[in-house]
């Protein structure tokens, strides 16, 4: 549904996007991740044909964005990140202003506006000027429209960003609910946003990729598997060799903590029974035994900083 | 075609909507209410050729205030960003902006007459030369328009839009004869074919010139065209 080859997008000396490459298919929800400058406005800029990329390709339903930018557009359904709107006009105005840029005649609008209305929770407000609403209102008023022509793609620029956390909440399962019958691209800075609603999620530092898979994937690889933290009381020497000795270990480290030995255990599965029974045959105490999953965010700064080392 | 009919009639709300039209318009009518007081009076001729006559300068400002915010607004609440997302074209856009700013103007111009009909009951005017000056003034309306427009596209500042319109044209219709004595020879004739002024003068007196028409519309359509290509250029930035 959207493939990007080698994308670039320099202003002037500074490389915004430096080729860029990735496929999203139908149905998926993608969730573009990268700090703040990374790259992530520009590229979604040069797939909703606001901006022309400087050299590589990109198509999105099949169209070029720059040889069949309208065709695109019509495909395409797109949420800035600044929602702008028009403050002056009523929500209803609006989204029938939206409606006919998309070829919508009177008919299908009313059909279409009162569909969005419904799903984006907009009833309320649907004849209130913009002016008036609150940001999550207006946000919901951005998707609104992003939405009337039922597009095949979603292309949302951070959309939770200012928002209260009940509205944060309502967004994430609405932005869920959306996946089904629409592809979805969203970016965010915001981890546990992407790691809860996207089923795969592209990490972006100074335009380039740095990572990308599902965010299981992505947890796996920092630390390929779980730590495992436990304290018995036994001999440091002999608690770090049962250990060892267990199924799946991948490396143990042992420090003495006032008479007791912690271990932090490296292991390719959840070995906490086992160190339950180990503990329990060899007569060592057991008073701490927990799992420490990595985190996204251990990932995340990770990677920038692992790619801050490599620049330089 | 139904895209620039939908951007006209939003922008055209806008307009509506905004204060600062209504001030426009007030001041405008007012400007001429005040000129044709002189007309009026026992004795004197009737007709508005003094107030047409004058009427151009007054627009020099008055327009570019019209036109000032249709894109410039754009730019600074970021909406040129979903305008140009959506499946519309550039030239569509500044189109329908255009043709909005317009039939304001239309709808402003339509308020002096009230003078002619008030002169057509105190005396008989040569209806041929007012209809005359009314198709000039909206040729005025349309090229003065155009340049407003393209003003407008040159950044996201509204009070800045309006100077950089208004500020070339005073210079050009204020001191057109100004510039016309002090010159000779080829210089003075380019200057006297873009002369505002004079092709009014003609319109006035009854005297519906092609070279007016052309000079006119020929101005409007160069300004729309390179207010497209400004507008596109924002894309490459």
């Amino acid at each position: 549904m959207i493939e990007v080859r080698n994308l670039a997008k320099h202003y002037g000396n500074v490389r915004a996007v430096d080729n860029v490459s990735f496929t999203i298919q139908e149905g998926e929800i993608v969730g573009f991740l990268g700090p703040n400058g990374a790259g992530k406005t520009t590229t979604l800029r040069v797939l909703t044909c606001y901006q022309p990329a400087t050299s590589g390709s990109a198509k999105v339903a099949g169209h070029d964005v720059f040889t069949e930018s309208m065709a695109v557009r019509r495909e395409v359904g797109y949420l800035p990140e600044s929602v702008p709107l028009y403050p002056e006009m009523r929500v209803r105005e609006y989204l029938h202003f939206r409606g006919k840029l998309r070829g919508l005649d009177r008919p299908r609008r009313n059909v279409a506006i009162a569909r969005v209305s419904e799903r984006c929770w907009l009833g309320d407000v649907i004849n209130r000027p913009i002016s008036q609403l609150s940001k999550g209102f207006r946000q919901r008023v951005g998707l609104a429209d992003a939405l009337l022509h039922n597009p095949r793609v979603l292309i949302m620029d951070e959309p939770t960003i200012g928002l209260d956390p009940a509205q944060i909440r309502e967004t994430r399962s609405l932005i869920r609910e959306l996946a089904q019958q629409h592809t979805v691209l969203l970016s965010s800075h915001i981890l546990p946003e992407v790691e809860v609603t996207c089923g795969r999620i592209i990490i972006i530092h100074r335009g380039k990729i740095v990572a990308s898979g599902t965010p299981a994937e992505l947890r796996q690889r920092i630390s390929a598997g779980s730590q495992l933290i436990a304290e018995l009381k036994g001999p440091e020497a002999e608690v770090t060799a049962g250990i060892r000795k267990l199924d799946g270990v991948k490396d143990v480290h042992s420090e003495p903590a006032d008479g007791w030995t912690r271990v932090t255990v490296s292991a390719r599965h959840d070995l906490r029974e086992a160190i339950y029974k180990l503990s329990a045959e060899k007569g060592w105490p057991l008073r701490e035994l927990r799992r420490d999953v990595a985190t996204l965010e251990d990932f995340f700064v990770k990677i920038v900083a692992g790619a801050h080392q490599s620049e330089g | 075609m139904r895209n620039t009919v939908a951007i006209m009639q939003r922008e055209l709300l806008s307009l509506f909507y905004s204060p600062i039209g209504y001030i426009v318009v007030t001041g405008f009518l007012l400007i001429t209410g005040v000129l044709v007081m002189d007309s009026f009076g026992p004795g004197k001729p009737a007709t508005l050729r003094n107030v047409f006559g004058f009427t151009p300068y007054v627009l020099t400002f008055i327009v570019p205030a019209i036109a000032m915010r249709t894109i410039s607004e754009e730019y600074r609440s970021g909406t040129i960003e979903t305008l140009m997302t959506a499946p519309v074209s550039d030239v569509q856009m500044v189109i329908g902006k255009y043709l909005a700013a317009l039939v304001f103007y239309a709808i402003m111009l339509a308020g002096t007459l009230v003078y002619l009909i008030l002169m057509m009951i105190f005396g008989s005017p040569d209806m041929g030369a007012s209809l005359s000056s009314y198709l000039g003034l909206l040729l005025v309306g349309v090229a003065f328009t155009a340049f407003g427009v393209f003003a407008s596209s040159l950044t996201r500042n509204q009070i800045v839009a309006w100077i950089v319109g208004a500020v070339p044209l005073i210079l050009f219709v204020w001191f057109a004869g100004f510039i016309v004595d002090r010159t000779e020879g080829w210089v003075r004739d380019a200057f006297q074919r873009v002369n505002v002024v004079r092709h009014l003068d003609q319109f006035n007196r009854g005297l519906v010139t092609l070279e007016g028409v052309v000079f006119f519309v020929g101005a409007a359509a160069l300004f729309l065209f390179l207010t497209t290509k400004v507008v596109e250029s924002h894309r490459w930035r």
